[in-house]
């Protein structure tokens, strides 16, 4: 509970701090809408060759890349501060600054920064394409039961971003940086927003037990799309196993964890 | 209140080849070696103590210090700070400590500092009358009002480490670890920062372990001393005793002999012998002796007795020089 009250003051007092940095956000919002608008574009040229792909129509895919922004967008809005652990904040030592507070150091890292604005735009196009795609193409479940699973789903996906970035992040307690590999990790979930039969079998497969960004929009959108529901429902599985890992990472790294200098 | 017990850090280095050849071999064939930068230290320091810890630099006071703070977690031994050890629990540890790195900034970058108290008084559900308080505090000793709402990252040295000092003590800690905490404070303030610290130590007990390169911080805030030097504790005792275990002092005087200043020079050498002669700038002459040859009284008159003195201070003992002399001495003993 008191975690509740402490995330909710300082999500306020990280809005406070949009404002006045509105140029930061005006350029995270730019890169962005340039990202996802060469996502589109690619998949719309694709379309235009080709009638279908492997059993997918153009707003199948447009679903699928919409549901896969949405997850990513909602673990970016909270958690995108990790970034500065496998970034700096082990390298220069900085990391003490979290570890002398009452309070979580986890928590605190996260919530340094808590509201990432251009996550909302993320946020809305992903829910603007899911829902002109959905309805364009229709769901294979009843839509009462797409408006219950369908947020817990984003939820699931947006948890899997989260634990692959603490994965990641928390390397850096033993190779001072990660940064490349978060980098690495960031560009592999990319595939995330399109059919997994486009891909090799090893790919396919990393993306599924190792990387498990499968889960966050490709089983979710079969079962939305298609009502298959045997693999989905691994889906708060896989979220739970990579969060664990995290976690487990997290705290072992901090416990060895050796502040450099002064 | 705090302890140590025979506490040890090793650091593991790996050694690494030099050049592209040295350094792919060290891909493959790591080798490392220990290093130890706290070596079986223990010390006990009571509750409302004030004490220096210092050393040269590598002696391992900060790592100490990160290790009685809960950021390290120590490779055998163990400190404990108010009963308990730090690196266990450190967020219950975290609620009775108040830490500053004079080179580290501890607030949120980029907020200002009404900001980031807003946030230290939510973190350590500060009472509302001690965060009043201690604000009316700061307000008054460190002007921290005119801090105004810069974000931190673009406050100068001195602003920003005001603000460190007074985020360290908002939430009343029992205990307080200062590591170099005048870093780029001009002499006002540094004045100010060893009141406020006094004074918490006065009103509420808060016990200080401080380290520090200015004397002046020492001799202001603390009583007591350790001396570290590689890794082990080599002196402790009063600030007053490390004073007088200085082995030379020395007299400064100024005399209308008619005499050059090479025989001024010269005379003092023959009549004090084992001591060493210096003209001042201003003109004056300065007398190292050994103390354990000469007693005060005997120096000055002998020097009266020679001279025709027109002038005679005798400062402190300069506790710089007395604690090089201990590092010195602390190299060829252990």
């Amino acid at each position: 509970m008191r975690y509740v009250g402490l995330a909710w003051f300082l999500c306020g007092v990280s809005l406070h701090r949009l404002v006045e940095y509105r140029a930061d956000f005006m350029i995270g919002l730019v890169g962005f809408l340039l990202r996802v608008g060469v996502q589109v574009a690619l998949v719309h040229i694709i379309f235009s060759l080709v009638p279908s792909v492997h059993g997918w129509d153009y707003e199948q895919v447009l679903f699928l890349l919409g549901f896969a922004i949405l997850a990513r967008g909602m673990d970016k809005l909270f958690t995108d501060n990790l970034w500065m652990v496998g970034g700096f904040l082990v390298r220069t030592g900085d990391l003490f600054r979290f570890m002398i507070r009452p309070v979580r150091p986890l928590f605190l890292v996260i919530a340094e920064r808590f509201f990432w604005p251009d996550a909302l735009g993320e946020i809305l196009l992903g829910l603007v394409l899911v829902v002109y795609a959905g309805s364009r193409v229709g769901l294979g479940v009843p839509l009462a039961e797409a408006a219950v699973t369908g947020p817990l789903l984003v939820l699931c996906g947006a948890l899997v971003f989260t634990g692959v970035k603490l994965v990641t992040a928390s390397l850096a307690f033993w190779t001072t940086t990660s940064h490349p590999v978060m980098h690495g990790a960031n560009q592999i979930s990319e595939f995330s927003g399109y059919p997994l039969e486009l891909y090799g079998p090893v790919l396919r497969r990393a993306l599924v037990w190792v990387l498990p960004f499968a889960f966050t929009a490709y089983f979710p959108a079969r079962y939305l799309l298609f009502g298959e529901r045997d693999e989905v429902l691994w889906s708060p599985v896989a979220a739970a196993a990579v969060l664990a890992v995290g976690l487990t990472l997290w705290s072992t790294g901090l416990r060895r964890y050796e502040m450099t200098g002064s | 209140m705090i302890r140590a017990e025979s506490l040890v850090k090793e650091f593991r280095s790996y050694e690494r080849g030099t050049g592209l050849r040295g350094g792919l071999a060290t891909l493959f064939n790591r080798s490392y070696k220990s290093v130890r930068a706290v070596d079986a230290v223990s010390f006990e320091l009571e509750e409302g103590a004030r004490t220096a810890y210092i050393g040269a630099n590598g002696a391992g006071k900060s790592t100490t210090v990160k290790m009685l703070t809960g950021i390290m977690t120590p490779t055998s031994g163990r400190c404990l700070v108010n009963g308990r050890e730090p690196y266990l629990n450190r967020r219950r540890a975290a609620l009775d400590m108040g830490v500053v790195f004079g080179q580290r900034s501890q607030l949120w970058w980029d907020l200002s500092v009404p900001d980031s108290f807003r946030i230290l008084r939510r973190l350590y559900r500060i009472p509302d009358s001690v965060y009043q308080r201690n604000l009316r505090l700061y307000r008054e000793m460190l002007d921290i009002d005119a801090l105004g709402t810069t974000p931190v990252r673009q406050l100068s040295l001195g602003q920003r480490m005001r603000a460190e000092i007074a985020a360290s003590l908002l939430h009343d800690p029992r205990v307080v670890f200062w590591d170099e905490p005048t870093v780029g404070l001009d002499l006002r303030l540094k004045e100010s920062v060893r009141e406020l610290i006094t004074h918490a130590n006065r009103e509420l007990g808060t016990t200080v372990l401080l380290t520090s390169h200015d004397i002046g911080d020492i001799t202001a805030i603390c009583d007591r001393v350790l001396v570290v030097d590689r890794g082990r504790v080599i002196h402790r005792g009063t600030v007053r005793e490390l004073a007088g275990t200085a082995t030379s002092r020395s007299v400064l005087f100024g005399h209308q002999e008619g005499l050059g200043e090479e025989e001024t020079l010269t005379r003092v050498r023959s009549v004090l012998p084992g001591s060493a002669a210096s003209v001042m700038e201003d003109g004056r002459f300065r007398v190292d002796y050994p103390s354990a040859a000469f007693g005060s009284r005997e120096v000055l008159s002998i020097l009266l007795e020679h001279f025709e003195v027109t002038d005679c201070y005798a400062p402190e003992p300069d506790l710089e020089s007395v604690v090089r002399e201990i590092y010195g001495a602390g190299t060829g003993a252990v």
